[in-house]
């Protein structure tokens, strides 16, 4: 009997099995180098986290390129300032034409990529060119629809004509993609930008020097840069892609600055916050989050019924309940900052009373002993739609929830993924979404383009708008104004319209964070929401 | 010393125990819109993230709600659901099982086959594929649950049904004139109650976890229901300040389902039933 | 015994086929179109005749039984078809995915082993001192405790209390320390279990008399032949816990944002990513098979005795 298990040991096979175990985890545990860059070091210079791999830095393409990082090292014809003001950037000057239809760029001298080469006439018509090779891949800009011709006039001198006026071309033109310029060795041989660049040659006041994928990324000053310097010398930007894990980092010292929007919870921002070692600083509003009330659903139709649902909930409460003062409540679709919106607007105050009135009067009755408002036996319901990844919607979706339900209609919650969202909004699947506008120096043309056009949305939101095709034409006469005063008035019009109709409830103002170490002494936001911060740093002597 | 603890986890006094417990569960979830102090879904913003007072026992959530009474509330959810889950897959599984093992042949080899097949899945697998391919939501957890908790009935059902079928006093009950489901009722029902009632404690404990599981990852039952497994995940976005908020829900949890499974291993003890 | 092992795996293919035909009835009996599952993910907006030729694409419009049998035939040649929301070959992404929850899934195993065997021997060996008693509470607190209560409760405790160990993610062995104790914990229960009770069985045998008799001293006795008995059960045990192995993986990985499998799975339920669904649930399903095949030839090749006679079954 003993003789069974003597002879068949079981440690051999053990220890094959560990073996082999042990092989299979060595290679899939990935080699994870720590890198020895020491700050102290280096004078001036700071680290920052990024969710995400910075990308191939080519400035003509989208994803996985990171805006922050493509804004570095390339730079805008013309920039965008806060208030919509638009600056000289590579352009020092720039003449349009009574018919709004030629753009005449004065090119600023002297400026040199960082390999040296000078930038000129030449480079911009061939960097426009390339971007002009895929117009459908950049058709969501509204002037790569409208450019019929680039041509170089002298040296320091690009024209650039257009087959109809379309007045937001010098704002499309300051966004950080994709018309910012390449220098002409990262060109490939056959010009086309769009299946890769040769190397990363910008004009912009960074290097990316140290690189390693989903690691770091180190950017130090472009020694031929024509402006002024940061008076940051050298960025590291650190890839982190969990949230809580930045925080963490953040706290051992690792990161002088934490920047984004929803870069960390709410939690850790409110803890982070009353900690007097760190500063917190929260930008002007750059997007708003709106609710859209789809007047295409038979039931959202009655303007009564939308006015109803947009004063029956205590907006200011929520906000502030849910987000701590991160966001800020907001009355109209469009904050004030942005050019042509600062007009005074009517907010819809909360108003219980003149709600279930308003309800009332639409034929919504409470039945006796119910809780749910009906109409010819039909009750007052609807589905909201939100991101279940993100819990503010989620909190501000079950207090919308409680609050309509107690005005007798009734809310089913439904969280979704993210692109299974986008997806019933585009088919205009659905009865309320929680929406976002695209924010500087994108709107507020981009905003009334997409009122306009169906396919994105919220053109179908409005659908069941009296005065909708009129509106549609008021934007088309505002896109392609020559004359400020009228486009200001046509402005004025569409958001007023707008925000009578109650179809989109604004509901709160995103705000952009920064929380940083104390050897930061100034921290300026840029205004152009994708641009890159670090020329508004200003550090502490050290 | 040691001998009293272990009387208290198996034996007589165990099942005791449990039972009442299991019997406060159930009453506190089918009172629980008496004995709630407060609407477990009135959001009140006013007083989010307080501490617990008198007022608010455990405190409230991160919108105002009051813990002590979502707590109540998810209680139903999770020990109605599972009782639902617990006889509806006791009822599929006793009628195919007493199928397959009193018609035997190839029918009795077929729905064997299909049980194995299923049991090939872990558990957890399937009913994430069940979802997943009908899409989230309540009915979708409920179904894809019974989808693979009957088939523990159904083998044991069949089992004892074919043993059973050879012992005397069912062929003396055949040949004497007895119809079949007479011969069910008076003959298979008694003698398969033991290990039923064995199965279907342990079950309610693995239901009542795997609900929880699936309403954690957003699968589950939407808001503004409370449910023990939705209100950990929410509790989690506030880790830092309020731990709480998280804790609470998941020590329900554990209670209720070391109950079941305490009561379940005693009973199979005591009446020497293996388990699943 | 070559014998033996050949019928053995001639017994695996009728279940890897039941395992297909659920899987594959699963998908056409739920109302989601493929078709339109794949068109929503790509954000296509479907018009009919989109969905007319993604459907001939996809052979929905072919009789089931040919559908079925292309199904078996791409199965074998591992060809799962595309991920709808990456466009990408399912079988690549999850060739990309499986090292990060291996690497999971085996320290778990590691670590439960070394926590369980010397727990379920002392059980056994002093039966009913607080030790067994220690065992039996964690065998209740492991079969009972949510798993990602658990998680979050380490993640409490040891990274936002302590600061010693990071959040989330995947990274070098600091981050592998909380979800593998999250995961060991229901496997230490089971396995401690399991071996106490080999242990008590393997004792009652008569060697173990003899044992005595020749006077051997008690330490070789036990580890020299009763456990060397005893784990055999254990091993089965380990193949038939598989199952809550890989169901752990996937809460855990969500509960850590590890990057593999499990999570990868739940994403795509989120998306109807029905391909990779699929792929899933086949590949958990022949996992299970396949290990539990390899616990009896293990067994086999350990005591042919036992084995042939065929093996208990859960």
């Amino acid at each position: 009997m003993k003789s069974f298990y003597s002879k068949k040991s079981v440690t051999p096979i053990m220890i094959v099995l560990v073996a082999i175990l042990l092989v299979v985890a060595g290679c899939s545990s990935n080699q994870n180098s720590t890198t020895a860059t020491d700050n102290k070091a280096v004078p001036k210079s700071i680290t920052m986290s990024w969710p995400r791999d910075i990308g191939t830095m080519n400035p003509h393409t989208y994803n996985p390129s990171q805006l922050f990082a493509q804004s570095m090292m390339y730079e805008p014809l013309v920039s965008y300032q806060s208030n919509g003001k638009l600056t000289p950037a590579l352009a020092k000057s720039w003449d349009i034409s009574k018919d709004g239809k030629v753009y005449t760029f004065h090119l600023r001298p002297n400026v040199k990529f960082s390999d040296g080469t000078p930038f000129n006439a030449d480079i911009v018509k061939k960097n426009f060119d390339a971007v002009l090779k895929h117009k459908d891949t950049h058709s969501w800009l509204g002037i790569v629809g409208v450019i019929d011709q680039t041509e170089v006039v002298d040296d320091h001198t690009f024209r650039l004509t257009l087959t109809e006026p379309y007045y937001p071309v010098l704002q499309d033109l300051s966004v950080v993609r994709p018309f910012r310029f390449l220098g002409a060795a990262g060109f490939p041989d056959n010009g086309d930008t769009a299946e890769g660049i040769k190397e990363p040659v910008g004009t912009g006041p960074w290097l990316l020097s140290e690189y390693k994928q989903d690691e770091y990324a180190v950017f130090k000053q472009n020694p031929n840069y024509w402006g002024t310097l940061p008076d940051v010398q050298q960025v590291t930007i650190k890839i982190i892609p969990d949230a809580e894990t930045r925080v963490a980092a953040f706290e051992k010292g690792d990161l002088d600055l934490i920047y984004g929007e929803g870069v960390i919870s709410l939690d850790a921002f409110n803890q982070l916050r009353e900690n007097q070692e760190y500063t917190t600083q929260l930008s002007e509003p750059v997007g708003t989050r709106s609710l859209l009330l789809n007047s295409s659903n038979p039931k959202l139709a009655d303007i009564r019924v939308r006015t109803a649902l947009n004063q029956g909930f205590n907006k200011k409460d929520m906000v502030e309940g849910i987000t701590s003062g991160l966001e800020e409540p907001a009355d109209s679709i469009l904050s004030k900052n942005y050019p042509y919106t600062n007009i005074d607007l009517k907010p819809v105050t909360y108003n219980v009373a003149s709600s279930q009135a308003l309800l009332d009067e639409a034929g919504w009755k409470l039945p006796a002993g119910g809780t749910v408002r009906e109409k010819n036996g039909e009750p007052l319901e609807f589905e909201l739609i939100y991101d279940k990844t993100d819990p503010i919607q989620k909190a501000m979706a079950e207090t919308i929830q409680a609050e309509w339900g107690a005005l007798g209609a009734k809310v089913n919650l439904s969280g979704l993924e993210l692109t299974v969202q986008i997806k019933r909004l585009k088919a205009n699947d659905f009865d309320l979404y929680f929406w976002y506008n695209y924010g500087a120096p994108y709107d507020p043309h981009s905003f009334i383009n997409v009122v306009a056009s169906p396919g994105f949305g919220i053109s179908e939101t409005l659908s069941a708008v009296p005065n909708k095709k009129e509106l549609d034409q008021q934007i088309r006469a505002t896109l392609s104004s020559t004359d400020e005063t009228k486009r200001q008035e046509l402005y004025r019009s569409i958001l007023t319209t707008l925000q009578e109709q109650s179809a989109i409830v604004p509901i709160s103002y995103i705000k952009k964070t920064a929380v940083y170490h104390k050897n930061i002494a100034q921290f300026v936001f840029p205004a152009n929401r994708d641009e890159n911060p670090f020329s508004g740093i200003t550090l502490n002597a050290q | 010393m040691i001998k009293r603890w272990k009387a208290i986890f198996l034996g007589q006094k165990a099942i005791m125990i449990c039972s009442i417990l299991i019997i406060i569960f159930f009453g506190a979830a089918l009172l629980a819109p008496w004995i709630a102090p407060h609407d477990p879904i009135k959001v009140n913003l006013l007083q989010k993230l307080k501490d617990p007072s008198a007022e608010h026992l455990l405190g409230t959530d991160h919108l105002g709600r009051d813990t002590l009474s979502r707590l109540l509330y998810g209680a139903r959810i999770s020990l109605g659901f599972a009782t639902v889950i617990f006889i509806s897959s006791l009822g599929i599984g006793l009628i195919i099982g007493a199928l397959a093992g009193y018609m035997g042949g190839w029918i009795d080899s077929i729905l064997m086959r299909l049980c194995e097949g299923i049991m090939a899945f872990p558990n957890l697998v399937l009913v994430l594929g069940v979802v997943g391919i009908f899409g989230p939501g309540l009915m979708q957890v409920l179904l894809a649950l019974m989808l693979v908790q009957w088939v523990y009935y159904a083998r044991v059902c069949r089992n004892m049904v074919v043993s059973l079928k050879q012992q005397n006093f069912i062929t003396a009950a055949r040949i004497s004139g007895s119809s079949s489901w007479k011969i069910i009722y008076k003959h298979i029902i008694p003698n398969i109650q033991r290990p039923i009632i064995v199965i279907g404690t342990l079950e309610m404990g693995w239901a009542i976890m795997d609900i929880s599981a699936l309403s954690f990852l957003g699968l589950g039952i939407q808001p503004p229901h409370a449910e023990w497994g939705a209100m950990i995940h929410e509790g989690t976005s506030y880790i830092r300040s309020h731990p709480e908020l998280m804790i609470y829900p998941g020590m329900f949890i554990l209670v209720v389902v070391v109950t079941f499974n305490i009561l379940g291993e005693a009973l199979s003890e005591k009446y020497g039933v293996k388990r699943r | 015994m070559i014998g033996y092992i050949g019928r053995r795996i001639v017994a695996i293919v009728p279940i890897v086929f039941i395992a297909t035909l659920i899987t594959f009835a699963l998908i056409h009996i739920s109302p989601i179109d493929p078709a339109e599952a794949y068109l929503t993910a790509a954000h296509i907006y479907p018009t009919d005749e989109l969905l007319q030729q993604k459907r001939h694409e996809f052979g929905l419009d072919r009789p089931l039984l040919v559908q079925y049998v292309h199904t078996l035939g791409n199965i074998a040649t591992l060809d799962f078809g595309k991920s709808y929301l990456t466009n990408q070959p399912v079988w690549n992404e999850v060739v990309s995915k499986l090292p990060a929850t291996t690497e999971l899934a085996f320290w778990s195993m590691l670590f439960s082993a070394l926590v369980s065997i010397p727990l379920g021997v002392l059980a056994a060996v002093y039966k009913n001192s607080w030790i067994d008693m220690l065992s039996r509470i964690i065998a209740y607190l492991g079969a009972s405790i949510p798993q990602f209560w658990l998680g979050y409760l380490l993640i409490f405790f040891f990274a936002v209390k302590l600061d010693w160990l990071p959040v989330e993610g995947r990274g070098d062995w600091r981050n592998l320390v909380l979800p593998t104790m999250t995961l060991s914990m229901v496997l230490i229960a089971v396995y401690t279990r399991l071996l106490r009770a080999s242990m008590l069985d393997q004792l009652q045998e008569t060697y173990v008399q003899y044992a005595r008799m020749r006077g051997l001293r008690e330490r070789v006795i036990m580890l020299k032949h009763v456990l060397k008995m005893a784990i055999m059960p254990l091993i089965s045990g380990m193949g038939i816990n598989l199952g809550k192995l890989l169901t752990g993986t996937i809460i855990v990985e969500q509960v850590f944002s590890w990057p593999g499998f499990g999570r990868y799975f739940v994403e795509a339920i989120f998306n109807r990513d029905i391909p990779v669904i699929q792929c899933y649930i086949f590949f958990a399903a022949c996992l299970f098979i396949l290990c539990n095949l390899l616990v009896d030839l293990v067994q086999l090749y350990m005591d042919p005795r036992i084995s042939l006679k065929g093996r208990a079954k859960r």
